[in-house]
């Protein structure tokens, strides 16, 4: 069976993650995939290597934007 | 705790084939991280495959603390592994069946451990929980995705017959208490987790080795064992060091 390298119906999440109790959630990256549950292996996977106290995901599609660089508020 | 009574194996027999089928799932998830169908796959094959090893070590690590081996060797080459782990896979539904079905079956033993009444067990197997439930979503995840359905039977028949038959050394542990589940509680939490049918065929367990927990004769082949045993990295050595 052949696949290609990536999935054909796929979301982008950010991956947000803080070390201590006293200081906030940062965003530390972000995976592409098809659903919630393979995001959480590959956000685990992938930016495991630091020893976070908490970290979460949140589709992109989730996040309003306000401003950003570029636009015509920034 | 020695041998077991009644003729039954002991926990020690059960935990080193654990270990033996942890090491080797974490070398074939290894051997996918630059084969898998996405980088991410590629990243989470590597760190389930990290994972999978330092379960071993820690199972491993266990065993001088639960008795004695049941069975006269005991050498590195005597590995207790299910068959789907004596080759290479060849095709990533293999990996998924292996992922969302064997690495299930071995954390519901995990589990079992955890929660028994073997301290040294009940101590150290909890942080592998932790890190199984992302083997699970992984797993699971592919599974839906991939059509992988006589991989998933061959794996889960495997897990079936490693768990072994009702009223054998496992369902003995359970009543003893270094095991929280039984033989039957194993069967039915596979089939809760996994969200369909067990295979139908049935199992000749006439055939079924006890200490190797399979019922199919051969085993790893060289090619594994020398990588297992780190043999096959020694041909890239300078020849001063070799």
């Amino acid at each position: 069976m052949r696949y290609t390298r990536v999935h054909a119906d796929v979301r982008e999440y950010d991956v947000f993650a803080r070390k201590t109790r006293v200081e906030p959630l940062h965003q530390v990256g972000s995976v592409v995939a098809p659903d919630d549950d393979l995001a959480m292996a590959y956000a685990r996977a992938t930016y495991d290597e630091e020893r976070w106290i908490e970290m979460m995901i949140v589709p992109k599609a989730a996040i309003i934007s306000l401003w950003a660089p570029g636009g015509a508020d920034s | 705790m020695g041998a077991g009574r009644g003729g039954q194996l002991s926990l020690y027999s059960l935990v080193k084939s654990l270990a033996d089928n942890k090491q080797l799932l974490g070398m074939r998830y290894a051997e996918w991280c630059i084969a898998a169908p996405t980088l991410e796959a590629d990243i989470a094959a590597a760190a389930m495959g990290l994972d999978d090893i330092g379960h071993s070590r820690v199972l491993y690590g266990s065993l001088r603390e639960l008795g004695t081996p049941d069975g006269a060797a005991d050498d590195a080459g005597d590995y207790a592994n299910v068959p789907y782990l004596d080759r290479p896979w060849t095709e990533w539904a293999e990996f998924v069946a292996a992922n969302a079905v064997l690495d299930t079956a071995f954390t519901l033993m995990i589990e079992a451990l955890a929660n028994g009444n073997v301290e040294v067990l009940r101590s150290r197997l909890k942080k592998m929980l932790q890190e199984e439930r992302y083997h699970f979503l992984h797993g699971r995840s592919w599974m839906h995705e991939t059509t992988a359905g006589a991989a998933v039977e061959r794996a889960w028949r495997e897990s079936l017959e490693w768990f072994g038959p009702e009223n054998g050394d496992v369902d003995e542990l359970h009543r003893e208490g270094p095991l929280a589940h039984g033989v039957r509680d194993l069967r039915r939490l596979l089939e809760d987790r996994l969200g369909g049918r067990p295979p139908e065929a049935a199992i000749d367990w006439s055939r079924w080795e006890p200490i190797r927990r399979r019922t199919q004769a051969g085993g790893i082949d060289q090619a594994t064992l020398d990588m297992l045993q780190g043999l096959a990295e020694k041909r890239y050595m300078p020849a001063s060091s070799g």
